[in-house]
């Protein structure tokens, strides 16, 4: 991603709202934007989803590959989580290998899936030692206007929870059967702006602010997955502050991904 | 193509596998504004084909070397989602995707009014999220949307379709099973206005009468698939 100017006025207006605790968009500090959830749009992925957060708009695709177990764990399938931020979704973003951005989004949003262990390993096994099924999670941004961890989360656990083994076109058997998720774990993102933390940046405020924390919690709302990001400082206070919103708000995008309704 | 003439995709009556007769169109449908940070943007899904465009620009050249003082440089890029099609795509660029962005920025540098915009870039990306045959021109289709909608100069939209031949039997419009069996692809890039060409490929093998009809069912598709566009720009956005 090309370095933005990080404009001074536009800081500048941001802290000046803090100390009335008010946003640019007129959102109270824990409150989201808009968010929809859309699954089975993409007829070629066994599994999809697109979140729309604002106008932030992400989708996810899951598709399956055979592989080798690994040698240490013979009896277990391989989840791959990979993100990609194309140069189609802002005027920042620039083509090329993956940047550092997108390998960080990628890799936070599969640990969360993954530690969480709604995805059952073993459940993929075809031939101990021999053939397994690798379930592949790609995550693609069309439109960047801040917190894509988040949108790449939810879009990211709905498409996983959508998907069908396709093991009628692997000739294995009759039927195709749904990739088994027993939990679903989901992120919430805090970023500090105007010296406070707020839930769900949008891309101003990303870009006039400073560090964030993303957090993952699973069904029971155990933790699964933190990440601190950018430049800052921050104190046990504010962590438990903004750990207890995540504790409810998880809960409410649970519940989204439990009711979302394949497209027509 | 090549040597599956034996697999039946059009019976006596000139019905194909999905049902349409040899001069019919996918259902085609088109939305502008889908990238609300675009400058223009456009989404259109063709039979289950699904693409999504977006145009960034007038902007800064950069890098300067690639700039020019008479016109603005047009920067396009055709690429497929990793879950477009039913074996993973790695994510990247392939020499095919390569081709396809080139021959689109050749088409689209041919209606779009670059000299008014000297020393400056256009970006043009398009994202294909679900794909079954024809790729390029609904890429191409979408691309024209999404500069129209960002309200960049144009002598024209160019609106892309590929007609063919399975059977023997020339049709329009391929899809998956008769691109991968069928024995001819033409696409093209018409300018609905005048009839005239930005874009012509082909591979396969066709006879000069087949390929006049696939040339007139290509050119009768283009002015449907126009009148959509047309109407998606004068409805506003999604």
């Amino acid at each position: 991603m090309a370095i933005p100017i990080v404009p001074q006025l536009l800081r500048a207006h941001l802290a000046e709202l803090a100390e009335n605790d008010e946003r640019h968009d007129g959102r109270a500090r824990w409150e989201s934007r808009d968010t929809e959830l859309e699954i089975g749009i993409l007829r070629n992925a066994e599994g999809s989803a697109k979140v729309r957060m604002g106008d932030t708009i992400v989708y996810a695709g899951v598709k399956f590959q055979i592989m080798t177990p690994y040698p240490d764990r013979p009896n277990q399938g391989g989840l791959m989580c990979t993100a990609e931020i194309r140069p189609v979704a802002g005027r920042n973003w620039e083509p090329g290998p993956p940047s550092p951005e997108s390998i960080e989004l990628g890799r936070v949003v599969d640990r969360g899936i993954r530690e969480s262990g709604c995805i059952d390993v073993d459940n993929l096994c075809i031939i101990p030692g021999e053939k397994a099924w690798q379930v592949i999670l790609d995550l693609f941004a069309i439109s960047d206007d801040g917190n894509l961890f988040d949108a790449f989360a939810l879009a990211g656990i709905a498409a996983l929870k959508s998907a069908m083994l396709p093991e009628v076109r692997f000739e294995m058997s009759d039927s195709d059967r749904p990739l088994p998720v027993s939990k679903i774990p989901t992120m919430c993102s805090y970023h500090k702006v105007g010296g406070r933390f707020v839930y769900d940046a949008d891309g101003r405020e990303e870009l006039g602010g400073d560090e964030r924390i993303h957090i993952t919690l699973g069904d029971d709302g155990h933790v699964h997955s933190l990440q601190k990001g950018l430049k800052g400082i921050f104190t046990e206070s504010e962590f438990s502050e903004i750990m207890e919103h995540a504790q409810s708000r998880c809960k409410e995008l649970r519940e989204m991904v439990l009711n979302a309704e394949e497209a027509g | 193509m090549g040597g599956y003439g034996d697999v039946q995709m059009i019976d006596e009556n000139g019905v194909r596998v999905d049902g349409r007769g040899p001069g019919d169109l996918r259902p085609v449908s088109i939305e502008t504004g889908v990238i609300p940070v675009a400058d223009g943007s456009a989404r259109v899904i063709w039979g289950t084909n699904h693409a999504v465009a977006a145009v960034y620009g007038p902007m800064e050249c950069h890098p300067r070397k690639i700039q020019r003082q008479d016109r603005a440089v047009l920067d396009v890029r055709y690429n497929m989602a990793p879950f477009s099609t039913p074996d993973r795509m790695r994510p990247g660029f392939n020499r095919r995707s390569r081709e396809i962005s080139k021959v689109t920025a050749d088409a689209l540098e041919s209606v779009v009014l670059l000299e008014m915009y000297p020393r400056c870039k256009i970006r043009v990306e398009i994202e294909i999220l679900c794909a079954e045959a024809g790729t390029r021109c609904v890429g191409l289709t979408a691309a024209s949307v999404a500069l129209a909608h960002a309200g960049i100069p144009m002598t024209d939209m160019v609106v892309s379709v590929a007609s063919g031949k399975i059977n023997g039997v020339v049709v329009c419009d391929l899809n998956k099973e008769e691109d991968n069996y069928g024995e001819a692809d033409l696409p093209m890039g018409i300018l609905p206005n005048s009839g005239e060409l930005v874009f012509l490929q082909l591979d396969g093998d066709l006879s000069p009468a087949e390929f006049q009809e696939a040339w007139d069912y290509n050119m009768e598709a283009a002015m449907v698939v126009h009148q959509i566009m047309v109407d998606a720009l004068k409805g506003g956005d999604a």
